[in-house]
């Protein structure tokens, strides 16, 4: 019994220095993304993106937008891209074997022919039907393919077609600002012999108002689950990607807003196309690749090009996409794990990757582990009733200060929420995340494990509204 | 190092977990009220401040003509640096899209009102963003004699007040600025991104390019291929010796910013430097030099261009493949010499041409129409353009010289 005792005992100090350690990082990209911003905002005083469109020399960017049943939004959200400010882009939609009406959509808004471009296959993808570019704007190619079962297969088949220098990924569900592109540039036109890939910060769509493929008013979305994925997002991007960039150890680039040097993408040979994380996989292998071959660069995260995005409005579609993110993650991390603590993978291998493994990818392990030493503890009678109540009050507090330094993050910088109502309900929900959504969310990221330990790695549709006119979501 | 390390881990274990917990709860506690209170006081500051501004930005708008003709006194407004900044803004905002009278009007308001002496100082006194500020709204006022004290920020440690300072030069776009810029970069060589240097001397070396000639002659390295590059944009007919000799560098980067500037230059110079550029070892330089070669539109380099679309780059194919559909002639002829090529790669890459300019009905009606050609002739161009593949001899010769890119 005393063995056992000191058993819960140990495990119940572990978990409290894990959960230390894990808020203890959050402070610290806090505190380096308040600093990263501050500078970021300083620097936009003297380097404005308006010049890279009045630069003759700004270089060619393809877009690559697959689209897969996406009949409701493909005129909108192509329509968006083409009106995107940049000197030159090419954008490839490639239609991923849809059943819907998406080509016909496509044909008859931009009055598609059939062309033969020069396509070389140097990343694996399913058999291509055919090429078609727009009579009503030349700018547009459409790639026709069969199914290939995932984005990954897609981009592929855009990334053989395309012909410029750098290679945009986008989500043709998704809304980017006009000047995304221009924005998303400034660090590669700082650096272009460095600067190798570049992610944006994703937005939530839902509950906005549309007008003519751009956001005409930004609003909260009405539902809570929605409003908690806004708060998510806030954190994840203006505080974990911003301070991961600047080490240079960001590992994910979003498949919604993505730059990347072409040549790059295609020497690592494109996305994995059965890769359930492509995203996460692209930059991890990028990683690989570059630092194997010793080069001096860097990937980077900017947090003003906005792309806004359509999240999942019902708890079904939630679990399914956080299942199949944390899926991904392990599948990309368990081929990853020879970079692990490895000299020639410098700061990635030493502390991004083993970030990911621990406080990530074993979180909801760790998390269950921990309510279960606690439940057999207070079964035996064993648990300090007192320590308990203190030690959930700190986690408590603590993320919630993490929430909300997100949401001021956000204030200090973009302030895409100007009402009071908005602000109000943003920090309402950094006290009210915790409970329920938190318990379901790691409930989420186990089923998502075990599904993968299972060997279910197929995609399971979300349920989605797509673009239309006026408020959205 | 040891014993403090102990002493650490000595007040650790005397504070206990619990103890430890509840520091950080109030820690923690005291964090989330504070970071709240300062979004809230934040919120409110800024839009009792934003009405006030608006209100004031309102008013000067209505007493606008008043103001800038000097009726309103400058000193009701200057000494207050709220008001000073509403006024300097929005000149500046309708300096940014003012036609060259109003321009001319506008600029006269911010010498007389003293606004751009202010920021001259400011750029010459103040250090970091202040001193950046001041550069940014000095290079938006476009007025001459802010020059030197941009010029003289272009050597500040802060790169950032570099980049504005030189973006502030850039939009001078005199060659006086040019020179400012020229002479910094020949004492410090580049210290910002080139980018941003080449989009500044584009703008200030296109009234007078020749400023660039010294400093192409005598710069080194990496300087050279800035400023060549900058040459390819701004080159004028004027510069075709120049460009000739460019054309004849040891460094690539220099030969392919010949090929591109050389449209600009008398075309039968332009046509033979050409020539020797489209065989170039380097590829980029054979590309700029295929695109060039396009743009001239001259019916004699027509050949080469079709040569070209047997590179062995895929781009130099590509560009080679626009630029023979865009040439004038008769087109079929030029497809018959495509298919003559014997090139599958090039065939492809000028069908694909075709088929973005759209041009393929109209090959298809000439090669219907034709009557020079014999109907087995015209059943083996109908297959090349129909399979995009090479008729069945040509292709066996290919193969049979291994051209497999």
């Amino acid at each position: 019994m005393r063995g056992l005792a000191e058993l819960l005992d140990a495990a119940n100090r572990s978990l409290f220095v894990y959960y230390l350690l894990s808020n203890l990082a959050y402070l610290a990209a806090l505190i380096i993304a308040f600093k990263t911003t501050a500078a970021h905002q300083h620097r936009l005083q003297s380097t404005r993106p308006d010049w890279i469109g009045d630069s003759p020399l700004a270089p060619p960017i393809t877009i690559l937008a697959p689209a897969h049943n996406e009949e409701k939004s493909i005129r909108i959200a192509v329509r968006s891209l083409l009106e995107l400010e940049y000197p030159e882009i090419e954008l490839i939609v490639i239609n991923d074997g849809s059943r819907d009406r998406t080509m016909e959509e496509l044909r008859d808004e931009f009055q598609l022919r059939p062309v033969r471009p020069v396509y070389v296959q140097v990343a694996p993808s399913a058999r291509v039907r055919g090429f078609y570019r727009s009579t009503v704007d030349p700018r547009l190619v459409v790639v026709d393919k069969d199914a290939g079962g995932s984005k990954a297969d897609a981009v592929n088949a855009g990334l053989n077609a395309a012909t410029s220098p750098y290679v945009c990924i986008v989500d043709s569900d998704s809304l980017l600002e006009r000047d995304a592109l221009r924005r998303i540039m400034v660090p590669v036109m700082a650096d272009p012999a460095r600067v190798v890939g570049v992610g944006g910060i994703i937005r939530v769509l839902n509950g906005s108002e549309l007008q003519g493929g751009q956001i005409r008013r930004v609003r909260l979305p009405r539902k809570g689950i929605e409003i908690v994925q806004v708060v998510e997002y806030l954190r994840a991007f203006l505080i974990g990607r911003e301070a991961w960039a600047q080490g240079n150890m960001l590992m994910i680039i979003s498949g919604a807003f993505g730059l990347f040097r072409t040549d790059l993408v295609r020497a690592v040979g494109g996305y994995r196309s059965k890769s359930i994380g492509e995203d996460f996989d692209l930059v991890a292998r990028l990683h690989r690749h570059l630092l194997e071959k010793k080069a001096d660069y860097k990937i980077q995260f900017v947090p003003d090009p906005v792309c806004w995005t359509e999240v999942p409005g019902d708890l079904r579609s939630l679990a399914r996409q956080r299942g199949r993110w944390h899926k991904g993650l392990l599948d990309v991390l368990l081929p990853n794990k020879d970079m692990l603590f490895r000299r020639r993978y410098g700061r990635v291998g030493f502390l991004a990757l083993p970030y990911l493994w621990i406080f990530e990818l074993f979180a909801p392990v760790i998390e269950l582990g921990g309510l279960l030493t606690i439940a057999v503890a207070a079964f035996l009678g064993m648990l300090s009733e007192h320590f308990l109540v203190q030690f959930l009050l700190y986690g408590y507090v603590f993320a919630t200060m993490i929430s909300i330094g997100s949401v001021l993050q956000e204030e200090l910088t973009y302030k895409r929420y100007n009402d009071w109502q908005d602000v109000a309900k943003l920090l309402s929900v950094c006290f009210l995340e915790h409970f329920p959504y938190r318990q379901l969310h790691m409930y989420w990221r186990l089923k998502g494990l075990w599904e993968y330990m299972r060997g279910d790695l197929s995609w399971k549709p979300l349920k989605r509204q797509g673009m239309q006119e006026g408020p959205a979501g | 190092m040891d014993s403090a390390m102990a002493s650490v881990f000595e007040a650790l274990a005397k504070l206990g977990p619990a103890t430890f917990v509840v520091k950080a709860i109030v820690a923690a506690v005291a964090g989330d009220v504070l970071l709240i209170g300062f979004i809230l006081l934040r919120r409110a500051y800024r839009k009792r401040y934003f009405a006030r501004r608006d209100a004031r930005v309102f008013e000067f708008r209505e007493k606008w003509g008043a103001i800038i003709s000097g009726e309103i006194p400058y000193r009701a407004w200057r000494k207050n640096a709220f008001k000073r900044r509403i006024v300097e803004e929005i000149a500046l905002n309708e300096l940014d899209t003012a036609n060259s009278k109003e321009s001319a009007r506008l600029l006269r308001f911010l010498r007389s009102s003293g606004l751009i002496e202010k920021r001259i100082f400011e750029a010459r006194r103040h250090r970091g963003w202040r001193r950046r500020n001041a550069l940014v709204a000095l290079g938006r006022t476009r007025a001459p004699e802010g020059i030197h004290a941009l010029a003289d920020a272009l050597r500040d440690d802060d790169n950032e007040n570099r980049l504005a300072a030189l973006r502030g030069l850039g939009r001078m776009a005199s060659p006086e600025a040019a020179m400012e810029i020229l002479a910094w970069l020949a004492e410090h060589g580049i210290q910002v991104p080139a980018l941003p240097l080449q989009s500044a001397l584009i703008n200030c070396c296109r009234e007078r390019p020749q400023v660039l000639i010294p400093y192409l002659q005598h710069g080194t390295g990496e300087v050279r291929e800035v400023l060549a590059r900058v040459m390819s944009e701004v080159a004028s007919p004027g510069l075709g010796e120049n460009l000739m000799n460019l054309a004849e560098d040891d460094l690539p980067e220099l030969r392919a910013a010949a090929a591109r500037a050389m449209p600009t230059t008398n075309t039968y110079q332009a046509m033979e430097t050409l020539t020797q550029l489209a065989k170039d070892q380097v590829w980029y330089v054979r590309l700029r030099a295929v695109v060039a070669l396009g743009k001239i539109k001259n019916p004699e380099a027509t050949p080469l261009l079709i040569e070209a679309l047997g590179d062995a780059s895929r781009l130099v194919r590509a560009r080679a493949g626009e630029a023979v559909v865009a040439q004038p002639g008769d087109l079929l002829a030029i497809f018959e010499r495509v298919v003559e090529l014997g090139d599958r790669y090039g065939l492809h890459a000028y069908l694909a041409a075709l088929e973005n300019a759209a041009m393929r009905p109209k090959l298809e009606a000439e090669l219907k129409n034709c009557i020079r050609l014999s109907a087995e002739e015209k059943i083996r161009l109908e297959q090349a353009l129909e399979s995009g593949k090479l008729p069945a001899t040509q292709a066996m010769t290919a193969a049979m010289a291994g051209a497999d890119r």
